[in-house]
């Protein structure tokens, strides 16, 4: 029964093995599974995915298996992502939606195709780019009033393949930019334990050892309780290009500091490169010298940087390449990462922009010093495994040329 | 395998007080007949535990918990041997301490597969499996494939003749290992819908104004629907909410432009503000 549907399921990804496949034909087999396609969807789910991340990816190959729908493209997923979980809309008065300008439909098409061509990211809450929130004529959740929604909304529940078309499920991809909880999780990883605590507990077999050896006169033996000795030193671009990721980059460091039980968490922050300073406030008022950071490092310490890495040539490898007003470093900001990877064998980078957008760009030349993931869930659980010295980064593309020196370029 | 799974057991279809939407009793009928353990995760406030306690209710089966902590070991659930008892027994001259047998207390799971050795069929809870270490899980898969264990101290063997039916909820804090989920059933609770909502609020509140209900309702969807909120108020709170609201004897119409009693479905500052900025009427 069902042939194909379980290659189809495999080819969305989801990792249905024979046994799997066996259950289900005899559950069918022995009619633990009713007649109706409903049921067939909700107790198939419930034996082949082992995850909720995994629902929308059952709900792509039940509507590609039952209704011939296609698995989404590249481009229909970016510009989805760009549309989840959008922003509230701002309260227009009457007179400031008046004000917007109003397009017929093929205007508004034209529009939107050319507009497509220019972005390459998110946008929330603005007037022009594709996005959620804003008065901008495309998007979800906007104020444009003769605007064009993009995107599948809600569609009819109740039959299974309407249920399916919905991808209701889609939040549940491991792939997305991570929430906190999330993270703590991968973040909880990163743990070593060892008995330094101050609290103490009963030490059982030492104890009935001492006993034993007392002649039977009960000898109670404590020992200090095991407690995390991670240590994390966190540092962050608080420069303007950061300013999309913001949210993000809240969630993962709430999550750092509260959700990974983790010893100490010491956090810095830099404009879009380390230089000869780096500060303790968001404001980068409050310095502190890179070379007492990398002075003397205590065992089982972390290093995360968070940032786009993303910036112009000349403020990675040339010289005075700050961009900071009252910065002045002759170190170029590259030898200075270098110093940093150094002085921390365990050491990630975390970029909020997407994988594929990396391209040749500042931030190839950042990751070959510093290993560097994407900010989502399977990226964060990847660099803990670096951190902890299981696995290696592969780059998914290397460089076609070696980068120029500051000599080339300057 | 020799134990069996399908007795005479009939569909379970929820309970007068647990909802169950049809995929869900589809679900929990087919983790039966299989006889394996149904792991359920979803949003707090969903019902989690809750469906332990109505299969039980529903099937009118005995139900044995085991609430997982930080600490708890997978031997935890099988026996724990009082060894500090025994030793101060033996200091005191107290009870025969040559009996080990009186110093081994059953855990949740070992009970369950005792009482199942003697025929009788229990509902086991699991609850919250991620609270626990992150080889918790694999620790006990031995366990439960075979539904025997064997008490080392002792030498008793504790074998299930009928196949206790475990329920694991989780709350994903941490992932539970490959080897394991692939045993189990598995189910997400989605939140439930206004209609779904409206059918669990009227068994909590029988007798619940209907206007009253319907504003209420039309409140907590709005709140809900609210982005960025850290955490969106349950089930649970709109019920609390509703016996407020009942209480003090709030109009419905009142609903419309205000949010009485806000605590009782938000509990974080941030959100409270977030909320009354995008759902109140601008002044």
């Amino acid at each position: 029964m069902f042939e194909g549907f379980h290659s189809v399921l495999r080819l969305a990804g989801l990792k249905v093995g024979v046994g799997e496949w066996l259950t289900v034909t005899q559950a069918l087999d022995t009619g633990l599974i009713g007649p109706s396609l409903k049921e067939f969807y909700s107790t198939t789910r419930a034996l082949v995915c082992r995850d909720e991340a995994d629902y929308d990816k059952f709900d792509q190959a039940f509507a590609a298996y039952f209704q011939g729908a296609q698995l989404p493209t590249p481009v229909a997923q970016m510009l989805q992502s760009w549309l989840d979980n959008p922003l509230s809309k701002p309260p227009l008065s009457p007179e400031e939606l008046a004000a917007l300008p109003q397009y017929d439909l093929e205007q508004l098409r034209k529009l939107y195709e050319e507009r497509l061509k220019e972005q390459t990211e998110r946008h929330d809450g603005g007037s022009h780019w594709i996005g959620t929130g804003g008065t901008s004529p495309f998007g979800q959740g906007g104020e444009h009033p003769s605007g064009m929604r993009v995107g599948e909304g809600a569609s009819g529940r109740g039959q299974a393949i309407a249920t399916a078309r919905a991808r209701r499920f889609r939040n549940y991809r491991d792939d997305v930019v991570l929430d906190t909880r999330q993270l703590a999780v991968a973040v909880r990883r990163l743990r070593r334990l060892e008995r330094k605590s101050r609290r103490l507990e009963l030490d059982m077999p030492e104890t009935i050892r001492k006993t034993a050896a007392n002649g039977g006169d009960i000898e109670i033996v404590e020992r200090p309780e095991r407690r995390n000795q991670a240590r994390v030193v966190l540092m962050l671009d608080a420069g303007g290009s950061m300013d999309p990721h913001v949210r993000s980059v809240q969630a993962f460091f709430s999550a750092m500091k509260q959700g990974g039980g983790l010893r100490e968490v010491e956090a810095f922050y830099f404009h879009n490169c380390v230089y000869g300073e780096v500060y303790s406030d968001m404001a980068l008022l409050k310095k502190k010298p890179l070379a007492e950071l990398t002075r003397s490092v205590p065992p089982n310490t972390n290093l995360v940087m968070v940032g786009d890495a993303w910036m112009a040539p000349r403020e990675l490898f040339s010289p005075y390449g700050s961009i900071e007003y009252g910065t002045t470093d002759e170190v170029p900001g590259i030898d200075r990462l270098r110093d940093l990877a150094a002085a921390f064998p365990k050491r990630v980078w975390l970029n909020p922009i997407p994988e594929n957008y990396w391209g040749e760009s500042t931030i190839r030349a950042v990751a070959e010093v510093i290993p560097m993931f994407p900010m989502t869930v399977e990226g964060m659980v990847a660099a803990v495994q670096v951190l902890l010295g299981r696995g290696e980064r592969v780059a998914k593309r290397t460089p076609k040329r070696p980068w120029p020196s500051p000599q080339e370029i300057f | 395998m020799s134990i069996s799974s399908q007795s005479s057991l009939p569909a379970w279809t929820g309970t007068p007080s647990y909802i169950a939407d049809e995929s869900l009793q589809a679900i929990v009928n087919v983790a039966i007949g299989l006889g394996r353990p149904l792991l359920v995760k979803g949003e707090p406030g969903t019902g989690k535990t809750l469906l332990a306690y109505a299969v039980a209710e529903g099937l009118k089966l005995p139900l044995l918990t085991w609430h997982i902590k930080s600490t708890t070991r997978a031997q935890d659930g099988l026996y724990l041997y009082d060894t500090v008892a025994r030793l101060n027994d033996s200091r005191f001259g107290d009870n025969n301490v040559r009996d080990i047998a009186q110093y081994i207390k059953l855990g949740p799971l070992g009970e369950a597969f005792e009482r199942s050795q003697k025929g009788e069929r229990v509902v086991l809870l699991i609850d919250e499996i991620d609270k626990a270490d992150i080889e918790f899980p694999n620790d006990l898969l031995h366990e439960l494939d075979a539904m025997r264990f064997t008490i080392a101290e002792t030498g008793r063997e504790i074998r299930a003749s009928l196949r206790p039916i475990v329920l694991i909820t989780s709350n994903a804090e941490k992932e539970l290992p490959d080897a394991f989920l692939r045993r189990c059933v598995f189910h997400y609770i989605e939140f439930p819908e206004e209609t779904q909502l409206a059918r669990i609020c009227r068994v909590h509140h029988p007798d619940v104004d209907e206007k009253l209900l319907a504003a209420a309702l039309r409140r907590f969807v709005q709140i809900r629907a609210v982005q960025d909120l850290r955490k969106k108020p349950t089930t649970s709170e709109l019920i609390d909410w509703l016996a407020s609201l009942r209480l003090s004897g709030i109009d419905a119409a009142k609903l419309e432009a205000t949010l009485p009693f806000a605590g009782v479905l938000l509990k974080q500052e941030n959100d409270a503000q977030r909320v009354f900025r995008a759902t109140l009427p601008r002044r």
